[in-house]
């Protein structure tokens, strides 16, 4: 296994994009040359009362400029506090973490599917695989929860929007509107992101095509290396006993079928 | 001159710095932080005689300076440590110790009897887990029931040094200790975790699956660091002090109360390099004061 090191990150950005949803931008001396889109970076914060990381995926990241993008919404109060940190401060910061999406080396045309949060997952994908052709389809509950559609227009040859209340974009559950473009769309892979409930409607919408999805899952973690196996997760492979994973190890990406929802 | 070995039954640590059971697995993902031969020893994962698959998760929560984990005992089981793990970290220079667990008696005679023949050094008594012959009670809350597992994996696995691991959620632990020490241990260590429950007010649910768990992290150190002083004064078998440690005074503080090493767990999260940075700066503080760490053992000054 590759060696792995905390990293000093200098927060240039951390502002609200959307209701309770920060975008942070962390500057680094360095960066490994490993990124790939669906890693995660696991962020400390700077007191000892909060004494677990959190885990974020990897929204996106400039190697040249040396940046990571983090997409987090405030759900508790580690993420409150993170959102409070000023620009100028520092965090430690280990990266990358856990599998990311490795697209096969005959895929071509890719449907990035995000749910609401889980869409922060996305644009990084492109970032580490830049000849692959992208529709995306994005699903928010309302309109103030929308974020990453303009980072996202200009990576994907389409771009769908839908909100559960029809408040933004197209009315009803992303997982539905996919599955009306399917015929026409005829992609090569599904890479998806969101909540749990998601991936059940996903795995029926889809399940008239032949087409393979892979997932990115979120676990409450501790290490976040592999040690405390606290971050488990179902699965079922083909031949084998149901078992579990670690999250931070053998995923986060992992293939829909095998997961164990 | 100055020193930071200690010694413990037997077995040497070229210093006082271990890290925790469940919080290190069996080393290797450390070793990709930094070379795990700078620590005193290791505690290897739970090892039951089978494989276990541990509870569903959520499996940890957080709590104010500290978390709560009910992992279950999610093991490979003892004979794939034996051909893994065991031979993997033999090969290293720091002392190996085997956390053993299980749910009988002849479960813990059982992994014992293997642990015997095992590379490891030395074998610490996981006895915090539910025990059904004695009616759900744990093995690690009556006084009775931990001298006799003590005694039960001394005679089964004479070759290695037993360490027993105490449960602070008991009446008296003193009175643990002076039993693990009558049933034969070689040494004990505590505090295991706190039980302890995290609560959803919107859900009104408990966060963990499994409903309670085990308290760690620094908020449990000042009752970790009172039960090392009532051991100390139990018990003439060497302690093993943990509960909470983040830095390297933390350890000056446990090895005053009378501990003779400690361990490292919820840090290790925290800081992937933490157990490495307390035995460097420990190092320090040894050699900028001259001293031999073992003489700071149980010197307590009580207020009159």
């Amino acid at each position: 296994m590759a060696s792995l090191k905390d990293r000093v990150g200098v927060i240039t950005l951390n502002q609200e994009v959307a209701k309770d949803i920060f975008k942070m931008v962390l500057q680094f001396d360095d960066l490994p040359e490993d990124i790939k889109g669906g890693q995660f970076a696991h962020v400390k914060l700077n007191d000892k009362s909060h004494i677990l990381r959190r885990p974020f995926c990897i929204c996106d990241y400039d190697m040249s400029a040396k940046t990571v993008t983090l997409c987090y919404a405030v759900v508790g109060d580690g993420t409150r506090v993170l959102s409070s940190y000023a620009v100028g401060e520092k965090v430690d910061v280990i990266l990358p973490l856990g599998n990311g999406f490795a697209p096969d080396k005959n895929v071509k045309k890719v449907v990035l599917l995000g749910g609401g949060m889980g869409s922060a997952v996305l644009p990084a994908i492109p970032t580490s695989n830049p000849d692959l052709d992208y529709y995306t389809y994005l699903g928010f509950a309302n309109k103030d929860r929308v974020v990453l559609e303009e980072e996202m227009a200009k990576v994907s040859k389409q771009l769908t929007v839908a909100t559960d209340d029809g408040s933004y974009g197209k009315k009803g559950f992303i997982t539905n509107v996919l599955a009306e473009d399917m015929d026409r769309l005829k992609p090569d892979v599904v890479f998806c992101c969101g909540p749990e409930v998601m991936f059940k409607a996903l795995k029926n919408a889809l399940e008239p095509f032949d087409v393979p999805i892979i997932v990115s899952l979120e676990a409450r973690m501790g290490c976040g290396v592999g040690a405390c196996l606290v971050c488990n997760c179902k699965v079922k492979r083909k031949g084998e006993e149901e078992n579990y994973v670690r999250v931070c190890i053998e995923g986060p990406v992992m293939k829909l079928d095998e997961v164990v929802l | 001159m100055s020193n930071l070995k200690v010694n413990i039954a037997g077995v040497e640590f070229k210093n006082p710095i271990i890290t925790a059971s469940g919080t290190f697995g069996f080393g290797r993902e450390y070793d990709r932080f930094y070379n795990i031969e700078e620590l005193g020893g290791i505690c290897t994962k739970g090892l039951t005689i089978r494989p276990k698959l541990g509870n569903p998760s959520p499996r940890i929560a957080e709590s104010y300076g500290g978390m709560l984990n009910s992992v279950g005992l999610q093991n490979p089981g003892v004979d794939h440590f034996l051909q893994k793990d065991d031979i993997y970290l033999s090969k290293r220079d720091l002392v190996v110790i085997a956390n053993v667990a299980g749910s009988t008696l002849e479960d813990y005679i059982a992994i014992a009897e293997k642990m015997n023949d095992s590379q490891s050094d030395m074998v610490e008594l996981n006895i915090s887990c539910p025990n059904v012959k004695e009616g759900g009670m744990a093995f690690g809350v009556l006084p009775k029931s931990v001298e006799r597992v003590t005694s039960a994996v001394k005679k089964a696995c004479p070759n290695k040094p037993v360490i027993t691991k105490l449960s602070p959620n008991v009446a008296c632990i003193a009175d643990n200790a002076r039993a693990a020490e009558s049933g034969g241990a070689d040494a004990i260590s505590l505090i295991n975790t706190l039980s302890g429950m995290a609560v959803n007010y919107k859900t009104r649910k408990p966060i963990l699956f499994n409903n309670n768990g085990g308290m760690s992290g620094p908020c449990v150190k000042p009752v970790a660091l009172k039960m090392v002083w009532d051991c100390y004064n139990a018990v003439k078998i060497p302690i093993i002090g943990l509960g909470g440690i983040t830095s390297y005074t933390d350890v000056l503080e446990f090895m005053i109360c009378g501990a003779k090493a400690v361990q490292v767990g919820t840090y290790n999260f925290n800081n992937p390099y933490g157990a490495r940075d307390i035995a460097r700066d420990l190092a320090n503080y040894v050699e900028q004061n001259d001293m031999d760490i073992n003489d700071l053992v149980g010197t307590l000054i009580l207020n009159k």
